[in-house]
């Protein structure tokens, strides 16, 4: 069972090197959209927190326990089950102060109905199925670890 | 002239439905229990609600076949997606389209359905379909044939009966190829003439809508039906769509398919606005499933 947005707070917390520094964070995410889809078709987005924004090919994606980088998951045959989250990891040394914080992230896909054919081929847009749902992914969030 | 038989169009629901609560209040058995409820007969599943689509384990297909016998339910239709776009540049070849179809119909037929809503790749909102359909189609016919799957074309709002689409390409190939494994399923938004109070739908044209009596050309070429509906009243009434005029049409033109319920108001679209919105659509949305299974039952007698 996930939480109700497509932004999870359950999973959110910092995260630590090997040495045991704080070096980022992390949260979960899942797809606003009613189905399920192929990687191959999501179109992943920057993240940002607080205002500071993340580059999306800074950003690692971790699912089923391997970790893609936004450019490999374009050749990701997978299907990105219902209501899994996918791992969304940040880069960030010092990490995040504990407290709340506003995080979004844009999410888009690639769809086969009520609208053209993804333009942007190589990718460097948030594909065409945003026109029904929106790109945009946001929650405040409180931040515990 | 023999008169028509009365059709006897089977109850049913779209898991669809519940896409807003599943996975977060509500399990795919939960779904279940709630379409048994209501008395309905039958169901549509989405591909992507078959866990680890498109390779479910046998655990889970006997979980599945379990919960069908349990709550007394019978697969009526798959929604599934011709994809011809999975990869970045060009589409895929035919070959590559048609193998990605015999996956679910494959899939259907281990599930027990007989009718697939395919959703065809579109140019634009009225579902102008993508230059070179048929040759994927028409490809795939023979394995629709082997699985015994009937792939339906889903006539949505804002597209019609009377969009030229519709008769000059889907209507065209039925009859060119003499298949009676593509057809079409009705959404009966397509008759709805006014727009819902709480959604945004002032973007289409609501004083060309399909008419009621549209249908009954459709009718030999149509299996499952979406009985969409936005919003049901106190009354059990829905008040956009001319449920009582259709159905009767549906009856009298001796169609004996599946009818399921598919809820898509405002309740699923603001059930992501905040945690107060969702908790109201976790009790809204079943209700207005149950709402609308109170009114089929009362246009059909069953």
């Amino acid at each position: 069972m996930v939480e109700y947005s497509a932004i999870q707070q359950r999973g959110f917390h910092n995260t630590c090197d090997a040495k045991g520094n704080l070096d980022g964070f992390e949260f979960r995410f899942t797809p606003k959209y009613y189905k399920g889809l192929w990687f191959t078709q999501c179109r992943f987005g920057n993240v940002t927190v607080d205002g500071e924004v993340f580059d999306r090919d800074s950003l690692i994606f971790e699912y089923d326990g391997l970790e893609y980088t936004r450019e490999e998951l374009f050749d990701v045959k997978i299907y990105w089950q219902i209501r899994v989250p996918i791992t969304v990891k940040v880069k960030k040394p010092g990490g995040l102060k504990l407290g709340y914080h506003d995080v979004s992230m844009d999410f888009g896909w690639v769809l086969n109905y009520n609208g053209e054919p993804e333009k942007e081929f190589d990718g460097s847009g948030l594909g065409n199925g945003g026109h029904m749902m929106g790109t945009e992914n946001s929650r405040r969030m409180l931040l515990a670890r | 002239m023999s008169e028509i038989k009365k059709g006897q169009p089977k109850r049913g629901i779209s898991v669809y439905s519940y896409q807003a609560l599943l996975g977060k209040t509500m399990t795919l058995e939960d779904a279940f229990l709630e379409m048994y409820d209501t008395g309905a007969t039958c169901f549509e599943l989405l591909t992507s609600y078959i866990e680890n689509y498109p390779n479910p384990s046998t655990r889970w297909i006997d979980r599945y076949w379990r919960l069908c016998e349990k709550y007394n339910l019978e697969p009526a239709e798959l929604g599934h997606w011709a994809e011809n776009h999975l990869h970045r540049g060009p589409a895929m070849s035919d070959e590559e389209v048609v193998e990605e179809l015999k996956q679910d119909f494959r899939l259907a037929n281990l599930l027990g359905f007989k009718s697939l809503r395919t959703k065809i790749s579109c140019l634009n909102e009225i579902c102008d379909p993508e230059p070179g359909w048929q040759s994927y189609i028409e490809k795939a016919l023979p394995y629709a044939e082997k699985y015994d799957v009937r792939m339906q074309n889903e006539v949505h709002l804002p597209t019609t009966l009377h969009t030229p689409h519709i008769r000059d390409e889907y209507m065209a190939f039925i009859q060119r190829t003499g298949t009676k494994h593509f057809g079409f399923n009705i959404d009966f938004g397509t008759f709805q003439f006014k727009p819902t109070e709480g959604m945004t739908q002032s973007i289409w044209n609501f004083d060309d809508v399909s008419k009621p009596e549209e249908i009954v050309e459709f009718l030999p070429y149509s299996w499952t039906c979406h009985a969409k509906f936005t919003h049901m009243d106190e009354n059990f009434e829905e008040t956009t769509i001319p449920y009582r005029e259709v159905i009767q049409l549906m009856i009298d033109n001796g169609w004996s398919g599946n009818l399921v319920s598919e809820y898509e108001g405002p309740y699923v679209f603001k059930a992501m606005d905040s945690p107060a919105d969702f908790g109201i659509a976790s009790v809204q949305i079943p209700d207005q499933v149950r709402r609308h299974q109170i009114m089929l039952r009362s246009i059909l007698g069953y």
